[in-house]
């Protein structure tokens, strides 16, 4: 008997210390995750300079799991040899992005190649290792013109660098795209090899642009080896006046309806009611009729 | 005599305390095992969680940024009325494409809060005829130009916006189903019973999330309004891996389904592109693309659970098909 | 003759109707009773649990309930058609029906729109179609015309009645108080004066033609909530006049079933005689050949034209409800037929017998009207869960049918306690006319 109980016990201790364990293991810890923290820089539209770090961790054995790391501060710097400024800090969003925004006119250290030397730090903590990344960038001008020559309507570009005097210099061979601006996603309307730093095309026919006629054209680099992303933007007033869809009112299917049918009902519904207020005035005076007679009986007798 | 009771005493002694220390354990652990066999319960609380690493190596949870940001983009069932001023959305379906991968199905139950059986976006397998093969059509609301869905709603519940879109508020709706019996595409829905999610009061209705729903209206594809008005796509067109879904503004003749962004009048008319049921004069916004060249042999879509071909039994190809054993 | 010895030997002769309170009675009220407890239960658990409780489901979003609504609004259109015919008609024997015929009209357009409350789905917001009508929707037209009706019908149903509440007003011994007070009041003062006959002759002439308008009228917006979709087998051309004449259909033989019921319970074989049953039995024979007519028309055009849709339709009809087919179209059309054509068969049993059949091939073709169009929509059902591929009922579905029909017979029983089922004004009526043709004839 006491062999039995204990035997019992002892099962239920080892079947109870399994299920902890195994909701305990169900815990991730951040060494479950391999850290990736990635930098890059884009040049926007209005010559600012965007530079973002991803710090994304994804779960070594389920690389659909990834945990963002949530305000962890990154610091950028430009560097030169030995000297190093700071241009500022940003913390990750919910999404593990930290975005820092120059404007044009910052200053940067170049270099004799004319590379802008950039790094972003994580300083790591006791649970975290520090990451470092760094890229050089060189500064790219894009410069759109829209017009119209000879009645055809044509897309210029420049594309140039600015050497240590300030001079332009064309850059010699780079692939752009071209693309329209719609309300979700930009169309590319022309893929562009521009050489000796010039490229001209026809702006294609045909395309609405918004409701007064205007179309955003961009041009665009991406993932350049020297000048990675650069944008620019320019708006014309080229859009074929499309045929905006005009909303019908006195249909079947909008809030008012076909004049005809209010018509048609108020002539129905008038011509039965009246006749019921008709038989109802008569009951009436049935009802006032009998009640004189009543009254002429009552006196009467 | 003494000597007997006093061991007598003791033993019993010994016996009360390995029994009290045997139950209190046994009595842990059958409570840890039972914590652990009860499944956590539900939030019902629709606020999404994510987690995030901190920098301090932590995994926590923390509220997920609510994609409408309430309450500043709230739209109310009366504001919900208008549409996105200017704009005429389509959606192209390109079923050269399409090989049934399911995940338009499935993102758009996930962020509209559906059960299993519930779809918004439906996919059927469809065969024209005998001789030609059937394809995988993905079928949402098309939200017509002329619906026949909103010509017969007594009570104005359901409406064409000035964008396209045809929308349901499920405040005004009194459930008499008029609108399912005169859809011919069949794209609407009924709520027929009381869920528990219908309860969820964590955002305030708005037809143009549809969430939550209420028993007894009516439930139907939206077009996304919400997504619309943040610039970025419908949930369907979002998660297709093949880019079958391409969604744009008629007016400013774009479309793109993610990866590819191109003018839609030049979609339409260089693929072929046409309306279901376009002699029924509802005149719907969703156009297909047909079946040619087709990236994908059709028997890839068979790659789904059982209960799911089995909704295609009567279709003459699947008979074939299980005929010779192939299913 | 002397006008007010007639009104009291009538009211002797009918007043035991009024009171009689059989066993048979008895037991027959207590089991209406109970048919209808048992539909109340049913409409609780619908109330509570919603409407996953009946067979109903995303395809056949219509079924039993919207049937039965059709079926007793159009028993109602009918009833007041026939009404409307009949006050131009001036047949003597034509005033021993018009009471019947009267209240089926009015009790059906009182419970048929209670079937289409069963069906929607948030009875809480019912007043929202009188606060957001949409009139381009055929539904608010069936509101608009079913509450138009209602009144009408209740109007004139009781202008029918003032003569005789005014009759068992003055020849009230031994009634109890409380009736005596109620025929007072609602007799409004009535006195039978020339001047006060005439008063109401003219009004019920303007309702009754009214009336006549009306029932076509509603009866076509009826039909059009089907007709004017698009699915196939709904959308006819015929729909509207189609629906009239299944209607009358319905009418006839539930009058003809009333008819013979009261007579055989009340012993009314004087007053409901069997040329009674003849003339509706002729009528019931020209109907059913109408209607014959126009349901094969119907199935005819959409078989020759083998449109895919309509031939999907029909393979539905002829395989999974060959028998119901059968049962509407062939038996239902053709048994009433035969029965009322030759001499012969013309007895008063088997003419009931005909409107029996006659009902229930009504009641299935009017189902297989609503629920197989449903079935195949242009659109294939890809679907694993049976009930949402096909319709079938559930008993709280069939609970609260039989409750409707409970429920008819329970009215009709009582306002037969609250006046005479043959208008005794009326039999007063024919015998001043006859008298006064006698006179006329005598003169000469």
């Amino acid at each position: 008997m006491k062999n039995k109980l204990f035997k019992n016990f002892t099962i239920t201790l080892f079947i109870g210390f399994l299920f902890s364990a195994t909701s305990l293991a169900q815990e991730t810890t951040v060494d479950d995750y391999r850290m990736k923290f990635d930098f890059n820089t884009f040049k926007q539209a209005d010559n600012s300079r965007l530079l973002e770090v991803s710090f994304i961790g994804t779960n070594k054995k389920d690389r659909k799991d990834k945990a963002p790391v949530f305000e962890a501060d990154i610091e950028f710097y430009n560097f030169l040899n030995e000297q190093e400024v700071k241009l500022g800090v940003a913390k990750t969003d919910k999404e593990g992005l930290a975005q820092l925004t120059l404007e044009e006119n910052q200053s940067y250290l170049v270099d004799e190649e004319g590379y802008i030397n950039l790094k972003a730090v994580f300083e790591g903590t006791g649970e975290l290792d520090s990451e470092e990344e760094e890229i050089a960038v060189k500064d790219l001008y894009f410069e759109l013109d829209l017009e119209e020559i000879d009645s055809v309507k044509t897309v210029l570009l420049q594309v140039y660098t600015l050497d240590s005097i300030k001079s332009k210099v064309p850059v010699e061979e780079i692939d752009v795209i071209f693309s329209v601006g719609g309300m979700l996603s930009k169309m590319p309307i022309e893929e562009a090899s521009v050489e000796n730093g010039e490229y001209e095309f026809e702006f294609p026919e045909g395309i609405p642009g918004d409701k007064d006629g205007n179309i955003d054209v961009f041009v665009s680099l991406e993932d350049h080896d020297d000048f990675a992303n650069v944008i620019q933007k320019k708006t014309v007033n080229w859009g074929v006046l499309n045929k905006i869809i005009e909303t019908e009112s006195n249909t079947l299917w909008s809030e008012v309806a076909p004049i005809w049918m209010y018509v048609v009902l108020t002539i129905l519904l008038v011509g039965v009611w009246s006749n019921y207020i008709y038989s109802f005035i008569n009951l009436l005076k049935i009802k006032k009729e009998g009640k004189e007679l009543e009254s002429k009986n009552k006196e009467l007798s | 005599m003494d000597d007997k009771n006093t061991d007598k005493n003791s033993n019993n002694r010994r016996k009360f305390l390995k029994l009290g220390l045997m139950s209190s354990v046994s009595a842990v652990a059958g409570a840890s095992i039972i914590s652990n066999l009860v499944p956590e319960e539900e939030n019902i609380s629709s606020v999404e969680k994510v987690r995030l690493l901190t920098p301090d190596g932590k995994m926590v949870e923390v509220d997920a940024d609510k994609i409408n940001k309430y309450p500043e983009a709230y739209v109310s069932p009366a504001e919900s009325r208008k549409g996105i001023p200017d704009r005429h959305f389509v959606m192209v379906i390109d079923l050269a494409r399409c090989k049934n991968a399911r995940k338009c199905v499935e993102s758009c139950q996930r962020e509209h809060k559906l059960d299993y059986h519930e779809e918004y976006m439906k996919v059927q397998l469809i065969q024209n005829n005998e001789q030609m093969e059937p394809y995988w059509f993905p079928k949402p609301c098309f939200h017509c130009d002329e619906p026949p869905c909103v010509t017969v709603c007594p009570t104005g519940a359901t409406f064409k916006r000035t964008d396209g879109i045809v929308l349901v508020d499920n405040e005004r709706c009194i459930g008499c189903k008029f609108c399912v019996t005169s859809c011919p595409y069949s794209a609407r829905q009924f709520n027929w019973g009381h869920k528990d999610k219908f309860d969820d009061k964590s955002q305030p209705y708005s037809p143009e999330t549809s969430i939550p729903g209420s028993e007894g209206t009516i439930m139907k594809c939206d077009f996304c309004p919400d997504m619309l008005r943040q610039g970025k796509l419908p949930h369907c067109a979002q998660s297709c891996p093949m880019g079958v879904i391409y969604f744009g503004d008629r007016n400013e003749d774009i479309v793109t389904n993610g990866e590819e962004t191109v003018r839609f009048s030049e979609l339409i008319n260089d693929r072929g592109g046409y309306r279901h049921l376009e002699h029924l004069g509802t005149k719907p916004n969703v156009y297909y693309l047909p079946p040619v060249n087709r990236q994908f042999p059709l028997e890839r879509g068979f790659d789904v659970d059982e209960e799911i071909i089995e909704r295609y039994k009567d279709v003459p190809y699947v008979k074939e098909l299980k005929k010779q054993g192939k299913l | 003759m002397n006008i007010e010895k007639r009104k009291s030997e009538l009211v002797k002769e009918f007043t035991p109707m009024l009171r009689k309170s059989t066993t048979t009675s008895k037991i027959w009220i207590g089991f209406l009773i109970a048919v209808i407890l048992v539909g109340m239960y049913a409409f609780y658990i619908q109330l509570t649990k919603g409407h996953e409780v009946t067979g109903m489901r995303d395809n056949v979003v219509w079924g039993i309930y919207i049937i039965n609504f059709i079926f007793f609004v159009c028993l109602s259109y009918s009833g007041a058609f026939i009404t409307g015919i009949l006050h131009f008609f001036k047949t003597p024997w034509k005033n021993s029906v018009l009471r019947i015929v009267e209240i089926v009209t009015v009790l059906s357009i009182v419970i048929g729109p209670i079937f289409i409350l069963l069906c929607i789905g948030r009875l809480d917001r019912l007043f929202y179609l009188f606060m957001y009508p949409r009139i381009q929707s055929p539904i608010i037209w069936d509101v608009i015309a079913i509450s138009t009706d209602l009144i009408g019908c209740f109007l004139y149903l009781y202008l029918t009645f003032i003569p005789d509440f005014a009759i068992l007003r003055d020849n009230g011994e031994g009634t109890p108080k409380w009736r005596q007070k109620l025929y007072k009041s609602l007799a409004l003062g009535y006195q039978d004066t020339d001047s006060q006959r005439e008063r109401l002759h003219k009004i019920t002439k303007t309702m009754a033609t009214m009336i006549i308008a009306m029932a076509i009228i509603t009866y076509s917006v009826l039909a059009w909530i089907f007709s004017l979709t698009v699915q196939p087998g709904w959308n006819s051309t015929i729909f509207a006049p189609y629906f009239i004449i299944g209607g009358l259909y319905s009418g006839i033989s539930v009058i003809i079933i009333a008819m013979y019921v009261i007579r055989k319970f009340y012993h009314l074989d004087h007053y409901i005689r069997k040329v009674h049953f003849i003339g509706a039995g002729i009528i019931l024979l020209v109907i059913s050949l109408l209607f014959g007519y126009f349901t094969f028309t119907e199935y005819f055009a959409r078989w020759f034209s083998h449109k895919g849709p309509d031939i999907n339709l029909l393979n539905t009809l002829f395989t999974k409800y060959f028998w119901e087919f059968i049962f509407a179209n062939y038996i239902g059309v053709l048994v009433p037929i035969v029965i009322l054509f030759f001499k012969k068969f013309r007895t008063i049993k088997s003419i009931t017998f005909a409107a029996v059949i006659a009902i229930l091939g009504l009641y299935f073709n009017r189902y297989l009207i609503i629920v197989p169009t449903l079935e195949t929509p242009y659109l294939p059902i890809q679907d694993t869960r049976p009930e949402f591929i096909h319709y079938s009922a559930t008993w709280i579905e069939w609970a609260l049918s039989f409750t409707g029909i409970a429920v008819f017979i329970l009215f009709f029983i009582l306002l037969m306690r609250l006046v005479p089922i043959i208008p005794m004004s009326g039999i007063i009526d024919n015998e001043r006319n006859q008298k006064g043709k006698f006179n006329e004839s005598t003169k000469k």
